[in-house]
């Protein structure tokens, strides 16, 4: 074991038994550990600082054609076998309103240790130095304006640990140990003419503290407060008629993670995220014939990136990760599944199944997902234009339950004249539908980028780490709004 | 299993000496909660829990430590440990001495008998709001039925020391007929099977109001919205209260200060801890403070801004018992009501949208309140008092301060909701809006 579990592996080991004795046809026990430190300031002000340690099992059996998850923190055998007790008394009680038995798909599972490596370990980024950083990037922010006032930010630190031991009844056992760091900057920048403009930054991977020297925070933060200044006191109205529209690797990253990512999700195309998270677009039989994009749109999801912020080689049902094609040069290609909704679709588990932490059921998520890049360089992709924009970073975005609606409101937008970047553009809205955007990719940049994210599903909600990246591309002509 | 108030009672026994200000909090829970996908249930999930916060000062740096363990002994040995990395920092920004504590009045009727009972056997329950929805003649529903018997316990090294035993309930479904759909939440601290039963007759009554679609084009509509709408965007209103909101970037209010109008005066809007009907009610927040009730906005005025001790330090006031150690919360929300019942409403809107629920509502900009969310169940288009068709998803671009200013009438019946985008629960009634900006995709 590459750490030390608190829990004897013999009480996980009994509790798959013990679900077995009881009548389950299925049993798994996950021991699930997360640890994490953050520091918030206001300002260069500490406002908290806190530890969180999330600890304990969590349980699925099949009874009776039934599915049942329990979860405790009480890691004696007398708690465990108790969590599983629960999770079949429920489950077999809510039996008969079910028509069909749950089953999962057959598949090769995983037995394995593994861990992120790290030049850095966590436990030597000391408080003063996390405040430190804190203090050194609000004189960042501050020092980068000329005449905006800067009233309010806010810091936010973020190291955390992750580890998991699973057993499941069909042969599964790994352990892991994953790392964390995220780093997150709210900014508000006001002028008495120009009213008001707020960003949040946010960086974020797996990994040890030398992230925080790889992602140069304080000279990125200086860099974009000075344009985003800019975009304050000197941005003008998006031009009125249809332009072509460069959207930034950011802008992209997200728009493939709401209108590719979730959409492909199996147990939403079925339908089980329904009454919640929504529902999808892609209906089962779209699989790698329905043209949802222009043959340059392809988004790819892979767990397996190294020094990813949803970084995992095997998913919480024990099934090896691997990379999956989304989209594929335009078409509806392969959803992302776990063993129950796989078996559905008469297909394999491409080990999508992840749970937050203990208290949590395995669901279908995303992990790392992109626009995989082309060729263009930047100034290619600009090339041409005689009058468009350039859309480089957001704040408020959304997109309908189905996938298909979505909007993304530009932060740092620039106009772009013959070839060139112009005058910043404030609040240009890119209000889309899933194949407007992907039918009008007319050029794909070749550097990509990735950017964090805390996504959220399941009930009750499970907020999980991913990246989602891509490069700058280039769209045909577009409509734009103005955001309120 | 020892009980809540034992735990965090040694918690500070163990710990007071070393520290200016101890607080323990201490939450145990059996929960079970049955997912339902295509009108079966998809998962039954059971929760048995005890989780520790505790928070420590010590000259005026302050750490809380969020922890699931039980074992008091333990969580003393790891709060003794962060100490001396504590005393390393500076001085916090946001710090007040914990209170001394003050007689707090129990609140009657937290707990219900049968929710504890239902736990190990929801079935009828979700069997009964699934029918409910079928009886409307829909395809299918989806849903959750989740019932909760908890306990909390908060000590503080002052000398509070308080336990509240609850239970609640939360039902949500959404029921489909074709391309329709409908959805209803509710959420309460009792049981009570008419209400469930209510949530999937209306996630029925809008997913078969019409087949019919609609299209419209973009532009400012009167707008009637339902309690599920009203909910959220008062979920953000209520957030935005909050001091901490404020003193971080998060709120509207920054432009604000209390006694300035800031909404139409029909909207009134209260915090009620002191609702035991509503599930986050409580008769003490995470400071041992008492809780009472208290207008945000009275009659379009704002009229407090929701406080721990630290945050009302700070803005130099004091607390109005809704810590949150960092964070102050409202616990539930309660809206003003009109004289109208819901077809009197959709009488007075003539021309316009009902629309029945919403979701992903985000904001460009909180200190200007510019967001924008997405309507997802029926979307009624009404002409001439009559609804003429179901326009899809359709999107609310405007400024919160906007609608607020822009209601004209409420409905004269409050729902009980709470769901995944009605996180504070909220009684809300149906609410008429004119003028809201309404978006539509490009391309």
């Amino acid at each position: 074991m590459v750490n030390v579990l608190r829990l004897d592996e013999g009480i996980i080991k009994h509790g798959v038994d013990f679900a077995l004795a009881n009548g389950a046809s299925y049993s798994e026990v996950r021991y699930h550990k997360n640890v994490s430190d953050s520091v918030l300031m206001r300002g260069d002000k500490i406002a908290g600082v806190g530890t969180e340690v999330k600890e304990g099992v969590g349980v699925r059996v099949i009874v009776d054609g039934s599915l049942g998850f329990g979860a405790t923190n009480d890691l004696s055998r007398e708690g465990v076998e108790r969590a599983v007790k629960k999770a079949l008394i429920r489950a077999k009680n809510l039996s008969p309103l079910r028509k069909t038995p749950i089953r999962f798909s057959e598949e090769r599972l995983g037995k394995a240790d593994y861990a992120v490596r790290f030049r850095k370990s966590l436990s030597d980024l000391g408080l003063e130095e996390r405040v430190n950083l804190g203090k050194d990037l609000f004189r960042a922010v501050n020092e980068s304006v000329k005449d905006a006032k800067v009233p309010v930010t806010m810091f936010e630190l973020a190291t955390s640990e992750e580890e998991k031991y699973l057993v499941t009844s069909d042969g599964a056992e790994v352990h892991s140990l994953i790392p964390r760091v995220s780093l997150m900057l709210n900014i508000i920048l006001t002028s008495s003419e120009k009213g008001s403009l707020q960003r949040m930054m946010e960086f974020g991977g797996s990994g040890g503290a030398e992230l925080l020297e790889d992602w140069r925070p304080r000279e990125v933060v200086s860099d974009e407060v000075k344009r985003l200044e800019k975009v304050l006191l000197k941005g003008v109205e998006p031009p009125k008629e249809k332009v072509p529209l460069v959207v930034g690797s950011e802008v992209v990253g997200l728009i493939v993670h709401e209108s590719a990512g979730h959409p492909m999700e199996a147990d939403r195309i079925l339908g089980r995220e329904a009454a919640q998270a929504g529902e999808s677009f892609v209906k089962v039989d779209m699989m790698r014939n329905y043209r949802v994009g222009s043959d340059k749109a392809t988004v790819i999801e892979d767990p397996t990136i190294p020094g990813s912020y949803g970084y995992y080689l095997f998913d919480d049902e024990g099934v090896p990760a691997r990379p999956r094609y989304l989209y594929k040069e335009g078409l509806i290609y392969e959803a992302l599944h776990n063993r129950h909704t796989a078996l559905l679709f008469g297909t394999s588990s491409n080990a999508a199944a992840r749970a937050m932490n203990y208290s949590s059921e395995p669901i279908v998520r995303m992990s790392n997902t992109y626009f995989q890049p082309g060729d263009y360089s930047f100034e290619e992709l600009l090339d041409g234009i005689r009058l468009g924009v350039f859309m480089k970073s957001y704040m408020e975005w959304n997109i309908d339950d189905r996938r298909w609606n979505m909007r993304f409101v530009g932060l740092e937008a620039y106009l772009i004249k013959d070839g060139e970047l112009d005058l910043p553009v404030k609040n240009p809205v890119l209000e889309v539908t899933t194949k407007g955007f992907y039918s009008r990719v007319e050029a794909v940049g070749r550097e990509l980028r990735f950017y964090p994210g805390t996504c959220g599903k399941g009930e009750p909600a499970q907020g999980v780490p991913v990246w989602f990246g891509g490069p700058d591309l280039r769209l045909a002509k577009i409509g734009l709004g103005v955001s309120a | 299993m020892r009980e809540s108030i034992e735990i965090a009672e040694e918690i500070v026994k163990g710990l007071k000496t070393e520290f200016d200000d101890v607080t323990a909090i201490v939450t145990s829970k059996d929960e079970s909660m049955v997912k339902i996908w295509n009108t079966e249930p998809s998962i039954v999930q059971s929760w048995i829990e005890t989780s520790v916060t505790v928070y420590i000062a010590k000259n005026r740096r302050t750490l809380v430590l969020s922890l699931s363990i039980d074992d008091p002994s333990e969580i003393i040995k790891r709060v003794k440990a962060a100490g001396p990395a504590l005393l390393k920092l500076e001085a916090s920004d946001i710090y007040a001495p914990l209170p001394e504590p003050t007689e707090w009045k129990p609140i009657e009727g937290l707990l219900d008998r049968a929710i504890a009972k239902a736990l190990d056997d929801p079935k009828d329950v979700a069997e009964a709001m699934i029918a409910s929805a079928l009886d409307r003649g829909v395809d299918r529903v989806a849903g959750t039925l989740d019932l909760v018997y908890g306990k909390r316990a908060v000590v503080t090294s002052k000398g509070f020391s308080g336990e509240e035993k609850m239970t609640s309930v939360e039902a949500y479904l959404r029921a489909f007929k074709d391309e329709m759909s409908g959805h209803w939440a509710y959420g309460a601290r009792h049981l009570d099977l008419k209400s469930i039963e209510e949530v999937g007759d209306k996630a029925g009554y809008y997913a078969t109001l019409t087949d019919r679609k609609a299209d419209y084009t973009p532009g400012k509509y009167d707008v009637i919205i339902s309690p599920l709408v009203v909910g959220n965007l008062v979920n953000y209103v209520g957030f935005m209260a909050s001091a901490a909101a404020i003193l971080m970037g998060y709120s509207m209010f920054l432009k604000y200060k209390v006694g300035d109008k800031v909404a139409s005066e029909i909207i009134s809007m209260y915090d009620v801890p002191r609702d035991h009907e509503l599930p986050s009610s409580t008769a003490f927040d995470d400071e041992g403070v008492p809780t009472y009730d208290k207008p945000i906005i009275e009659k379009g005025i704002l009229r407090n801004i929701l406080h721990n001790s630290g945050t009302a330090s700070k803005m130099g006031t004091k607390s109005t018992g809704n810590a949150g150690l960092i964070f102050p919360i409202p616990w539930n929300l309660r809206l003003s009501t009109g004289s109208l019942s819901e077809d009197d409403l959709a009488a007075e809107l003539e021309n316009g949208i009902i629309i029945n629920n919403n979701w992903y509502t985000r904001l460009q900009n909180y200190v200007e309140g510019a967001f924008s969310t997405v309507s997802r169940d029926a979307t009624l288009l009404v002409k001439n008092g009559e609804v003429v068709g179901d326009l899809g998803r359709i999107r609310i671009s405007d400024k919160i301060g906007n609608l607020l200013k822009n209601a004209s009438a409420l409905g004269k019946t409050l729902y009980k909701i709470k769901w995944w985008e009605v996180e504070t629960p909220t009684k809300a009634p149906y609410m008429l809006i004119r003028d809201v900006n309404i978006t539509k995709p490009f391309a």
